[in-house]
């Protein structure tokens, strides 16, 4: 038996003896680790249920919106200042750029939808009949509004699954039934399939309502459009097709006053926000890691204090000071992996329990970092104890009692 | 075997107080003698006995082992030193109690920088036999009798077969009859085994039982 693995089979046992001790000298690390692992989990859960929401959202699609909303790949503070809003003449424009294959006008409002007594939040959601084309958007139930129905202004709606289930019980006995928005009566023709999303802070696409935007010029007296989506043709690489929409809308507006982005974009740009915000929450949970290995450190100076005695004897029987201080070391970076290891057990159970409602999951990166992190800790305030312990002088060490 | 040659040891207590625990000791101990080291408390019977077992190191002297001058040796040399060349008895037996017994006998094992020539654990189990002890061997020392304890002790420092047993005050903390067979033990290694064995004792009793008496006080050979 080589000195590494007696030291490794010593402080093993002596762990085991001392199970209390133990638990209490690493519980630092545990919640340390524990914490980190969880938040990383969360961000990864989180940066997947981002993803899966634009997955569903359909490809292809470009978004013409005023103001620069995006810059250097974050979201600009500035933005959305510009007071600009298009109207049809746009999309007559951008319905001659070659690589588009539709154009869609989008009229966004916070609205509040009654139905007899009941009354509930939503958002409306105004475009033409290529709306449900673009958004990857099909009728559970009943059917969807069409072009006629949009030449014709017909005063219909097509709602989402929740607020159907919230107004009328259940999506089936939505069809055909009159709903009011501000004072104004529409007919449900269609209840859309679910799409998930919502509750974190996302739109809530099932909670939408749609309807032609000839019908809800009703409410937007002024006949100007919130945003525009141009689905491109999918054999046209959407970077040329990006660049012909711009060239398009600079014929009528400034580069300022307007911005054209994808969905990778987008999603770039929500990624790093949540990642930043992520990054910062891990970097406070790093800190209990600190504050864990503090406390290692703490009992390691207890136990060279209480076992000074032994290291006389070691001394005497032929450790040199390397072998002390390895003996030391080896104790610390145990204890610490040792939290480490129930930390992450810990995570895991949690992230077991948490992926019941949220994606979140622990990557072999999580488990990397949080056995790597514990041994530097380990190490880290394991040395100045070890330091101390292999220092003392052989003679007053066996003559201490 | 051992030389010493001129070998003070001081302390400085305070500012103005220096206490001189060896003052010029000059002493050659030869291979297989079996010798005491005897004086009163304080004598600094002690002292010499670490500066003997490379524990300590002297003020100012010159140590020579097999001829070899050890005063000036690095830690690590020392430490090669103690681990192969000294086996240590004491008196408060200093096993490491939360390993069993035969853990202990393994200890000067593991310290070892050199390839060992015996199987350890084998040797442990000889020499626990030998002692009578084969059937404590996965016993804590806190479980068993001061004697057996101290056989235990003496298992530890013949695991590495070294030139020299120095043994301090091995029956200071042993019933009579206990001391009496740890004494025999020592004698045993000596004669059979030619042992070189230096004990440190205040019993002119068991220095009586020793071929050779160096006599200490007030850290001088008398």
């Amino acid at each position: 038996m080589n000195h590494f693995t007696f030291v490794l089979k010593s402080a093993i046992e002596d762990f085991s003896r001392n199970k209390g001790r133990t638990f209490l000298t690493s519980l630092g690390i545990v919640i340390g680790v524990l914490s980190v692992v969880i938040l990383i989990a969360f961000g990864l859960g989180l940066r997947k249920y981002i993803n899966d929401q634009f997955q569903s959202l359909g490809s292809n699609l470009i978004r013409v919106v005023p103001g620069q909303i995006l810059r250097s790949g974050g979201f600009s503070s500035t933005g959305s200042m510009t007071t600009i809003r298009f109207d049809f003449r746009d999309i007559l424009k951008l319905e001659r750029v070659k690589s588009a294959e539709f154009v869609i006008p989008i009229v966004t409002r916070s609205i509040t939808v009654s139905m007899g007594k009941g009354t509930e939040p939503a958002t409306l959601y105004a475009s033409t009949a290529d709306i449900f084309l673009a958004l990857n958007l099909k009728a559970q139930h009943g059917g969807i509004f069409t072009k006629n129905d949009v030449d014709k202004r017909s005063k219909i709606a097509v709602i989402g699954p929740k607020i159907a289930v919230k107004l009328f019980g259940n999506e089936d006995a939505a069809i055909g039934k009159n709903i009011k928005i501000d004072s104004q009566t529409f007919k449900i023709e269609g209840v859309l399939e679910a799409k998930g999303g919502g509750g974190f802070g996302g739109p809530d696409l099932d909670s939408f309502i749609y309807m032609p935007h000839t019908t809800a010029q009703v409410f937007n007296p002024d006949k100007k459009f919130y945003a525009i989506i141009v689905k491109s043709k999918s054999d046209i690489n959407i970077e040329t097709a990006k660049q012909e929409v711009k060239t398009a809308m600079l014929k009528r507006y400034k580069e300022d006053d307007f911005s054209v982005i994808d969905q990778a974009e987008l999603l770039g740009a929500i990624e790093s926000i949540f990642g930043v915000m992520n990054t910062v929450l891990v970097a406070i949970a790093a800190v209990s890691l600190v504050v864990g290995g503090i406390g290692i450190m703490n009992i390691m100076y207890v136990t060279v204090t209480e076992r000074i005695k032994e290291i006389g004897i070691r001394r005497a029987l032929g450790a040199r000071t390397s072998d002390i201080l390895l003996q030391f070391l080896v104790e610390s970076v145990a204890l610490s992996v040792l939290g480490g290891l129930m930390g992450l057990g810990f995570a895991y159970l949690i992230v077991f329990f948490i992926q019941n409602f949220f994606p979140a999951y622990i990557d072999l990166n999580s488990v990397v970092l949080a056995l790597g992190v514990s041994s530097v800790i380990g190490i880290v305030f394991g040395v100045f104890p070890a330091k101390k312990a292999a220092n003392l002088s052989p003679i007053d060490a066996i003559r201490s009692e | 075997m051992i030389k010493l040659q001129n070998v003070n040891k001081s302390y400085q207590l305070d500012d103005e107080v220096i206490f001189i625990a060896l003052n010029n000791i000059n002493l050659e101990i030869e291979q297989g003698e079996f010798t005491s080291i005897i004086g009163p408390s304080g004598s600094g019977k002690s002292t010499l006995m670490h500066i003997i077992g490379l524990l300590d190191q002297p003020t100012s002297g010159l140590i020579f082992i097999n001829n070899k001058d050890v005063s000036k040796l690095n830690d690590n040399e020392l430490s090669s030193l103690r681990n192969t060349f000294v086996g240590f008895v004491f008196q408060q037996f200093n096993l490491i109690n939360k390993l069993t017994v035969l853990e202990n006998i393994l200890i000067p094992t593991i310290y070892t920088r050199s390839k060992l020539e015996f199987d350890p654990i084998e040797k442990a189990r000889y020499l626990l036999k030998r002692f009578g002890l084969e059937t404590k061997e996965k016993s804590f020392p806190n479980k068993i009798s001061g004697g057996q304890q101290q056989r235990v002790a003496i298992a530890r420092a013949l695991i590495m077969t070294p030139q020299l047993i120095l043994a301090d005050e091995p029956t200071g903390n042993l019933d009579t009859k206990s001391g009496s067979e740890i004494l025999k033990l020592l004698h045993e290694l000596h004669e059979q085994e030619k042992m070189t064995v230096v004990i440190v004792t205040h019993d002119p009793n068991i220095a009586a039982t020793t071929n050779r008496k160096i006599e200490i006080k007030d850290g001088k050979i008398q």
